[in-house]
């Protein structure tokens, strides 16, 4: 049996082929503007990892995030949510707490061990602690988002960025910029101020061990060190690139489903024989 | 979630949620009717009716941006009284012949101190609503009902006699009577009416002379008691509750899920017909403080209610068989961010699905809408 899932998101891509419950390949790539074409493009080249040519290659495929309608190759679409915390709990099957944070938004999950989802709270209406905000926080500090992402593990002394404002933390960061302030020391700041809105939603949901991070920006080893500090506990990590947890659910679920659908078959069959 | 009727009452109901003067209200006005603007549920309109004039609950219908509006307000404030508020600034709401307030948050109650320097329309009033509603506050809210009565009337050159209130009372308590057969039929299995289609009759409620509405609403609630047509394709039966929203297109995006909306907490939907004025008290301004201040469900700015509160939802659950509760406020709307977080509680106590949303009053969001209540529907199973 070989599924697809593929999870379209605001600034990436991604898609995984399993077999017989193995990932056997996976793919991130830029969104472009359409998200049918991101998805095909994260398909085809995940296709081409696993050594499969076309799509028809893939028994069931689930799509996912917020390009979720526009995979026309997929036989059913399943929110991100349902699918961040599948994939997250798939890969680590200890996971009860899911802390995903992607392009355009955060959200955390509470998570059973059969990886449903129990409860879950998801940021609105704003830009602070998502992948939007790093991008603004790297331009503004002329940096890569790889140097944000561990330059502030250097810190010696934190600074203290009030503001959870994507906005208003921009123009705190000028004003620390100003002040000759350590790069590494307001990189600090930046993560300690998105892993207190973090830990504010985890404490909504419910903190339960153990916590894994999902996402584009769970590779922000920075912020995995602030919200350790703050949650006080230790942030797992996932054995595959965290970036991909979404497209696992799905694939996850794609399995599912085949199998659903192969035990009503035989029952079936059985009862016309 | 597509209507299965094709009702004459409700085509009207829903066009009169697009709009702030409808062609009935709007006949009204060409025969020499009045039109009081009331910010709040808690406005009693039984007065307004009793005078002679029509009632009618401010919205931001039609609003696109808030420039106007922002020059005295900062974005700290909900964007409901943005919006409304720059309506106002724009000479949409010339058609009122005054306007009543409660200070029904610090947001609401800044809107009549600019209203008052910036806007001319002949009669602006702020009733003082208590915070608690234990005796001593009733009894407040009735003496503030007076002294509007005792205002109204000479400004507007006419006397609202005890007998003229008693009547507008028993004409507001079939309405909020009609309103309540509508929401009985919602309770079976397969519903006759959407939620979205729900919210455009109680708004349209709040924006039509009372008489004309109740004969509609009469026509709606036969023909759907007589039709055997209900919606049988739905994943779940959801209850809606929070602050005010009078825009069903948000009630679409989440039925468009699956998710029927087969009762609420609103301000537009139970909170403002959920049982009666009692016409058997005393004296009219005892019964309409009662009702509106203990009798009907509160509102979240009501201080030390919360358990009535949530005993209320816990039973339009069991009434209504809802599967799940989805909490809606306007982003920067404090009195329902901590009821919010309350209700959660007290539901998860109770084994009940929930999630809470954020909304803006324009902008409904409709991507993140649907992908928070299809995860909603997924947590829940269905």
């Amino acid at each position: 049996m070989i599924v697809g899932g593929c999870d379209i998101g605001s600034a990436t891509g991604k898609a995984v082929v399993m077999k017989d419950g193995q990932v056997v390949s996976f793919s991130i790539t830029p969104s472009a503007v359409k998200p049918d074409v991101t998805a095909r493009k994260a398909m085809d080249e995940a296709l081409q990892k696993a050594g499969l040519s076309k799509l028809e290659d893939l028994d069931y495929v689930v799509g996912t995030g917020y390009g979720r309608l526009k995979v026309d190759f997929a036989n059913e679409n399943i929110s991100e949510i349902t699918c961040h915390a599948r994939g997250a709990q798939w890969l680590l099957p200890t996971v009860r707490t899911v802390v995903d944070i992607g392009g355009q938004d955060c959200k955390v999950m509470s998570v059973t061990e059969k990886g449903k989802v129990l409860e879950f709270v998801m940021n609105d209406k704003c830009a602070a602690g998502t992948g939007k905000f790093y991008e603004a926080m790297a331009r503004t500090l002329h940096i890569s988002l790889e140097q944000l992402s561990t330059l502030g593990l250097d810190a010696r002394k934190p600074a203290v960025i009030s503001s959870q404002c994507s906005v208003f933390a921009e123009s705190e960061v000028i004003t620390l910029i100003n002040e000759d302030v350590d790069l590494a020391d307001i990189i600090a700041g930046l993560n300690n101020s998105v892993a207190g809105r973090l830990s504010g939603m985890v404490g909504r949901v419910g903190l339960v061990e153990d916590v894994v991070l999902t996402g584009g920006c769970a590779k922000n080893e920075t912020l995995a060190k602030a919200l350790e500090q703050r949650l006080k506990v230790k942030i797992k990590k996932l054995p595959m690139d965290p970036q991909i947890a979404g497209a696992v659910g799905a694939a996850v679920i794609a399995a599912e489903k085949v199998a659903q659908k192969a035990q009503v078959d035989s029952v079936a069959a059985k009862s016309h024989s | 979630m597509a209507t299965k009727i094709k009702s004459r009452a409700l085509q009207e109901f829903q066009e009169a949620t697009q709009c702030l003067v409808n062609p009935a209200l709007q006949k009204w006005k060409d025969q020499g009717g009045r039109v009081i603007g009331c910010y709040c549920s808690y406005v009693p309109v039984e007065v307004i009716t009793a005078a002679g004039f029509v009632p009618f609950r401010m919205r931001g219908t039609g609003s696109t941006g808030t420039d106007l509006a922002d020059t005295c307000v900062s974005s700290i404030n909900c964007s409901f009284v943005r919006h409304s508020l720059d309506l106002g600034l724009r000479g949409e709401y010339s058609f009122l012949d005054g306007v009543l307030w409660v200070n029904s948050c610090d947001h609401v109650r800044r809107i009549y101190d600019h209203w008052k320097r910036k806007i001319d329309t002949s009669y602006l009033r702020l009733l003082a609503l208590p915070k608690k509603n234990e005796q001593a506050q009733i009894d407040w809210y009735r003496d503030e009902i007076r002294f509007l009565r005792e205002s109204m009337g000479p400004h507007f050159g006419v006397w609202i006699s005890d007998d003229r209130l008693w009547d507008a009372i028993k004409l507001h308590n079939q309405t909020r009577r009609l309103q309540r057969q509508l929401y009985e039929l919602k309770k079976r299995k397969n519903p006759p009416i959407t939620g979205a289609e729900t919210l455009a009759v109680m708004v349209a409620g709040t924006a039509m002379p009372p008489e004309y509405y109740n004969g509609l609403l009469k026509e709606l609630v036969d023909e759907l008691s007589q039709s055997k047509d209900g919606h049988a394709d739905h994943r779940a039966r959801i209850m809606l509750i929070g602050g005010i929203l009078d825009d069903p297109a948000y009630i679409e995006v989440i039925e468009s899920q699956g998710a029927l909306v087969v009762t609420d907490s609103l301000c537009f939907g139970t909170r403002n017909m959920w049982g009666e004025v009692d016409e058997k008290a005393g004296d009219p301004f005892t019964a309409l403080a009662q009702y509106y201040l203990y009798d009907r469900p509160q509102c979240a700015r009501i201080f030390g209610d919360q358990p009535r509160r949530s005993a209320f939802i816990k039973e339009m659950i069991r009434q209504f068989d809802v599967d799940g509760v989805i909490a809606e406020r306007l982003v920067m709307c404090d009195n329902w961010t901590g009821e919010q977080f309350m209700t959660g509680e007290d539901l998860k106590e109770a084994g009940i699905p929930y999630i809470r949303l954020d909304r803006d009053y324009v902008n409904i969001g409709a991507g993140q809408l649907r992908t928070r209540v299809q995860a909603f529907l997924e947590m829940m199973g269905r």
